[in-house]
């Protein structure tokens, strides 16, 4: 135990572990922002994990046809929208029950992938890191946050747009009412079910951009393995965070830290148990959930259909 | 009777269907400017039904709708809201977790404009007298001014025709003259014109010019307000001569305290006591009616009352023995039937059959070995069938294939079956049709006549002072008055409704 | 009025022939089969011959049905136990983990009681089927607590024990101590498994028809049996279904939620665990032993069988010997040169096709009734 806080030092003054925390936070806030604004609007989207890992093998396809990092990630994008699209029509056009959908597209997602993976093998390569002048030079958190592939960079306006969307534009005050109370919204004209899907195709092109980020940004090859359960860390976010964007972004910062232990801790010197390692964002994510899960108010509709009145 | 002036919106043959059943058949209507009209039927007549057509919520199987003269396809209230039409609904269709200004803005079509839509709600609450802070959150408002929030933002659309459902449904009587007085404004001042919708015969002959009478989906008699007598619209509106109730029950209870409610206390939010220090008890033998505008505490008594939560001061004793409170189907166990207000949410499981709806509770079908006794289940639920009059197609029958009547029907079945100490009528008649009010009535009066004590809590005038011994007004979570025998008077409650107790 | 109703009633209790139903099923069926062999088609492979692998390695095939049984025995028993929490309307999605734990549980009784301690091997054979019991009840005891006592929506929390206990089960695999065999002769490297539960420990697999059928075929039928006598006829699954239908109704009348879906869920976790263990002593899974990747799936497969069955018991038993066969049938895909995981996608394809007739069968009964009864409560 000594040896964790000891370690947990280390790795609070040292700039590589920042890099990699940075890293995988940013891989989560692609999925949580996204998931957010669907969970807003009343869906619990698991399949975010199937969005992520479908974003990756696009990503890579993508990259393997351009050899171009931007198409590599609107191939991601549409990869991730491509799943969304059967979440949303599956979900809230038939109504079948969400979490039944989400699990199984995210069992198919990882043998689709899979088999393509298998027939296509396509050929990716990390992207370039590009220092953004002047922020870059910022002591201490500089590197981490400016100087990256630059597909990370996409993550930071898509936060305060995020935000924006929800709450200053009439579509994001729908998608509240709609994830409050669908029969009130219903009833004042709004198309329930519509903005659902549009905020779960919103949810599919955030995580389809992270699963690229993750293939072209960070580890520069697809393997099935890759995304691990995190788009999974990223839904508990969103709840962490008490289904605002600011506690969602906090939510991200300390599981995404977590989660880079794994890698930062053996760079500044320390062995420590690798299942422990592996498993302790899992850990603290059920920590934090137990901690502040009761404090929290979910949107009143979350994860209850709605099926409309007939015309 | 219609005045000279062209209508502003003239409906001609609108008929709607659900299934087998006829909503709306072939109904005519003409609203005209500056003119209030009222629409009178009773539960189930048609009358949601026909305004929610008007504001593309339902689509007409047959019939068309001429806003002055041309026809139009409304196909959601946002089409309803160009054509100038707005609604409000009887259930609030306010989503409470947002701001006044956030569920105003809400249904526009146009950009949102945060400062612009506040600015509306202050203007137009000033000039209609309907004042309300556009940025409170609509969850911390009382019913009443919720109702506003709901005005103002139908009238932001500057609407032409404007309807309004049930509006005094949950209104304290100062409160619905005050709303009156608004809509008289807005008809006269805003060349507008209203759809009062109600099954309140003195408030519509009160409130409007016109009266158009629905019964069955169909209109049944059309006259100017000025022409009509209570009797006469009770007449049309019913078919037949309503038979008032001349069973009464005994005065004089038996005096044996069988509830006894002391200090109740059941904490709200910041601070507020949703049940504040109530104190009640019921006498065996007699009908208590409560009486209250809704929110005053009913709620959480009646919830506190099904074993639904706990109180967080003072006690409940049944009988002299104190029955712990929020431990499940403690209340029941110690004899207190309920009725609940909404019976889909605490009264029955739509999803499981009559049979096993009318043994919830499991000990009359609980056979050897925690098996199921289903030959006792399914003798116990045609016995039940048979001496209440449910109607359904047998013991197996889904729950939600029934009539709201008829599962009312069950539940009251389910909770007299037990041979109860105490009986809670939450709201019974609420949506049930007359067949339906006088066979619960009927019922209530039995129950008391055997002996229970029976505790019905509604915000029908008429209902209480029919079937109560005496009556006990609930105002911010405590009881603050009691009338007994003569004092029953619609003044004095009307007075106390509103917090006077002088 | 009361006419009236009568015949609304009666209208109401069904809707839809079923004729319809069993041609949205076809249609919905046929359109993801079609799917799944254009994709074979369009990676180059043959539709036909995938098809013909499949039905050879599931079933035709010497000895190959008595193995596809094998697999499905797990697969129904996290099924059944999944039914069950589902009755409750608690969303246990954790099964994989809970069905690992239960495993190790289940190797660990193995490894002390019968490789070290030498114990008759009809008490280790019981003790090892205890042990995943009691293992996967309490990883999924760990989500119930959660739920009822700090309110953590059991949907993540049993997602996330999903992660966690992979990392436990490899944390004792890689120690002597608790799981890993120790270093055999002439072994260059560890590998990171359990030493094989002892002949005489193993579920025993008569022969039939020239096909090894394991016992745990009777265990799991009978299992299906008491469930679906449990949900239907006793007061306990009687008083599970109203609170899965309507808590506050559940509450009046005596039901407590803690208690109720506690129960549910550790009975849901209970029965991975015992599919976990019989995977061990089946030797389908591993060859008897246990190691990393072990639960291959079958937690996940078992809650979709459940979730697709619709909380129905035979319909489980049925779906639960489909994705087996897809899964033994994917041994045989090999020769004809597509990618094995080509199943993984027909079986995700057939779950979706088997969601979308019940869901809009639904959506227009609910509706239809929806507005009855609206038009006759509220105008």
């Amino acid at each position: 135990m000594n040896d964790l806080i000891r370690a947990v030092g280390d790795v609070v003054t040292s700039e590589a572990t920042w890099i990699s925390a940075v890293t995988f936070a940013a891989l989560l806030g692609f999925g949580a922002v996204g998931e957010w604004v669907a969970e807003k609007s009343g869906t619990m989207n698991i399949s975010l994990e199937g969005m992520l890992l479908a974003g990756a093998f696009a990503g890579a396809v993508g990259y393997d046809v351009t050899e171009s990092t931007a198409a590599a990630m609107a191939f991601g994008a549409l990869g991730g929208v491509s799943v969304a699209a059967v979440q949303a029509h599956m979900s809230h056009h038939l109504s079948a029950d969400q979490f039944v959908v989400g699990l199984t597209l995210n069992i198919g997602v990882l043998g689709l992938s899979g088999f393509l993976d298998g027939e296509i093998e396509p050929q990716t390569a990390r992207a370039a890191r590009t220092a953004l002048p002047l922020l870059s030079d910022i002591p201490f958190l500089g590197d981490a946050l400016f100087d990256q592939p630059w597909p990370m960079y996409l993550l930071y306006p898509m936060i305060p747009l995020a935000w924006w969307l929800v709450y200053r534009t009439r579509w994001g005050l729908e998608v509240r009412a709609v994830g409050e109370r669908p029969n009130a919204a219903h009833a004042s004209g709004i198309a329930v079910n519509l903005r659902r899907r549009q905020s779960i195709y919103l949810a599919g092109l955030s995580a389809g951009l992270g699963g690229a980020y993750l293939t072209i940004g960070v580890i520069g090859s697809f393997d099935t393995a890759m995304v691990g359960g995190r788009g999974f860390i990223a839904i508990a976010a969103v709840i962490f965070g008490g289904w605002t964007l600011r506690g969602t972004i906090a939510g991200c910062v300390l599981f995404g830290t977590v989660l880079s232990f794994r890698l930062s801790l053996p760079l500044v010197g320390y062995e420590l148990n690798n299942e422990l390692l592996t498993s302790l964002p899992f850990v603290v994510t059920l920590l934090a959930m137990a901690v502040f899960a009761q404090r929290v108010r979910a949107p009143g509709a979350l994860a209850q259909p709605f099926i409309g009145m007939p015309d | 009777m219609p005045t000279e002036s062209a209508p502003v919106l003239r409906v001609e043959g609108l008929t709607k269907r659900f299934g087998s059943v006829v909503a709306c058949e072939r109904v005519d209507l003409s609203l005209h400017p500056r003119r209030i009209h009222g629409i009178l039927g009773e539960n189930g007549a048609g009358k949601t039904t026909l305004m929610r057509m008007l504001v593309g919520l339902h689509t007409p199987d047959a019939g068309t709708i001429e806003i002055d003269g041309q026809p139009c396809e409304i196909s959601n209230p946002v089409d309803a809201a160009t054509y100038g039409i707005a609604m409000v609904h009887q259930h609030l269709s306010l989503v409470e977790p947002l701001t006044v200004w956030e569920n105003v803005a809400l249904g526009d079509n146009h950009r949102l404009d945060p400062a612009q839509t506040r600015d509306d709600v202050v203007r137009l609450g000033e000039r209609y007298g309907l004042p309300v802070d556009p940025n409170a959150v609509v969850a911390d408002l009382p019913i009443g001014l919720r109702q506003r929030v709901e005005i103002l933002k139908s009238l932001r659309r500057d609407p032409r025709v404007l309807i309004l459902d049930e509006p005094t449904a949950m209104l304290t009587p100062d409160e619905a003259h005050e709303l009156f007085g608004a809509i008289k404004q807005l008809v006269e001042e805003g060349d507008r014109t209203v759809a009062l919708v109600s099954h309140r015969l003195d408030e519509v002959i009160e409130a409007t010019n016109d009266i158009t009478v629905l019964r069955r989906g169909v209109v049944i008699e059309r006259t100017a307000s000025t022409d009509a007598t209570a009797d006469s619209l009770a007449l049309a509106m019913i078919g037949t001569r309503p038979v008032a109730l001349k069973v009464r029950t005994a005065t004089a209870s038996t005096g044996r305290v069988v509830l006894r409610i002391s200090d109740a206390v059941v904490a709200g939010v910041e601070g507020q006591r949703q049940l504040d220090h109530l104190n009640l008890t019921l006498n065996a033998g007699e009908i208590v009616g409560m009486a209250g505008i809704e929110n005053n505490g009913q709620h959480e008594l009646i919830d506190v009352l099904s074993s639904l939560r706990s109180l967080d001061g003072g006690q409940i004793r049944l009988d002299n023995n104190e029955v712990e409170t929020g431990s499940p189907g403690a209340m029941e166990a110690a004899g207190i039937a309920v009725i609940p207000a909404d019976r889909r949410d605490s009264g029955v499981v739509l999803e499981m059959s009559v049979a096993e709806n009318l043994a919830l509770s499991d000990t009359p079908i609980a056979g050897r070995l925690g098996l199921i006794d289903l030959d006792a289940m399914r003798t116990s639920a045609e016995a039940l069938i048979d001496e209440y009059g449910i109607d359904c197609v047998g013991p197996d029958a889904p729950m939600w294939s029934l009539s709201g009547g008829n599962q009312q029907r069950v539940v009251l079945a389910r909770e007299l079956c037990r041979n109860p100490k105490v009986l809670i009528a939450a709201y019974p008649t609420r949506g049930l049709d007359v067949g339906a009010v006088a066979f619960l009535n009927e019922q209530l009066l039995a129950a008391a006549a055997r002996g229970l004590a029976v505790l019905l809590v509604s915000n029908e005038t008429d209902e209480l002072l029919t079937l109560a011994t005496r009556i006990v007004v609930m105002f911010n979570g405590s009881v603050i008055g009691e009338l007994t025998g003569d004092e029953r008077d619609r003044t004095r409650l009307g007075l106390l409704l509103g917090g006077r107790t002088s | 009025m009361m006419t009236r109703d009568r015949a609304e009633s009666s209208s109401n209790v069904s809707t839809t022939s079923w004729i319809e139903v069993v041609a949205l099923y076809v249609m919905s069926i046929t359109l993801a089969l079609m799917l799944s062999a254009l994709l074979v088609e369009a990676t180059g492979g043959s539709a036909g011959t995938v098809v013909e692998a499949l039905v050879s390695g599931s079933l035709t095939s010497p000895g190959r049905w008595g193995q596809t049984i094998g697999i499905a025995v797990p697969i129904l028993l996290v099924a059944l136990g999944t039914i069950v929490s589902t009755r409750g309307a608690l969303v246990n999605i954790g099964q994989e983990g809970q069905l690992l734990i239960g495993a190790g549980c289940g190797a660990y009784a193995s490894v002390h009681l019968g490789n070290h301690h030498q114990w008759p091997g009809g008490v280790v054979l019981v003790a090892i089927i205890a042990a995943g019991i009691a293992g996967g009840a309490l990883w999924a005891g760990i989500a119930a607590l959660l739920r009822y006592k700090r309110n953590v929506p059991e949907v993540l929390s049993t997602l996330l024990l999903v992660a966690i206990a992979s990392q436990v089960v490899a944390y004792a695999l890689r120690r002597e101590s608790l799981l890993l065999a120790p270093l055999g002769r002439g072994q260059g490297t560890q590998t990171q498994q359990t030493l094989a539960v002892p002949e005489s420990a193993r579920m025993p697999s008569p022969e039939i028809f020239g096909n090894e059928v394991s016992l745990s075929l009777v265990l799991a039928l009978l299992a299906a049996f008491m469930v679906a006598f449990a949900l239907a006829r006793t007061i306990w699954g009687f008083r599970l279904t109203v609170l899965g239908h309507n808590a506050r109704v559940a509450q009046r009348s005596g039901v407590a939620a803690a208690r109720y879906g506690g129960i549910a869920m550790v009975t849901s976790g209970a029965f991975a665990g015992l599919a976990g263990a019989v995977m061990l002593v089946g030797g389908d899974f591993g060859n008897y032993r246990l190691s990393a990747g072990f639960a291959a799936n079958i937690g996940w497969t078992g809650l979709l069988v459940a979730l697709v069955s619709r909380g129905r018991v035979l319909p489980a038993v049925l779906i639960a010997f489909i994705l087996a066969c897809l899964r033994t049938g994917s041994g045989f895909l090999a020769a004809t040169g597509v990618e094995r995981r080509i199943t993984d996608v027909v079986q995700a394809l057939l779950i979706l096709a088997l969601l979308i007739p019940p869901a809009l069968l639904y959506v227009r009964e609910r509706r239809r009734t929806e507005a009855a009864l609206d038009s006759r409560d509220l105008s």
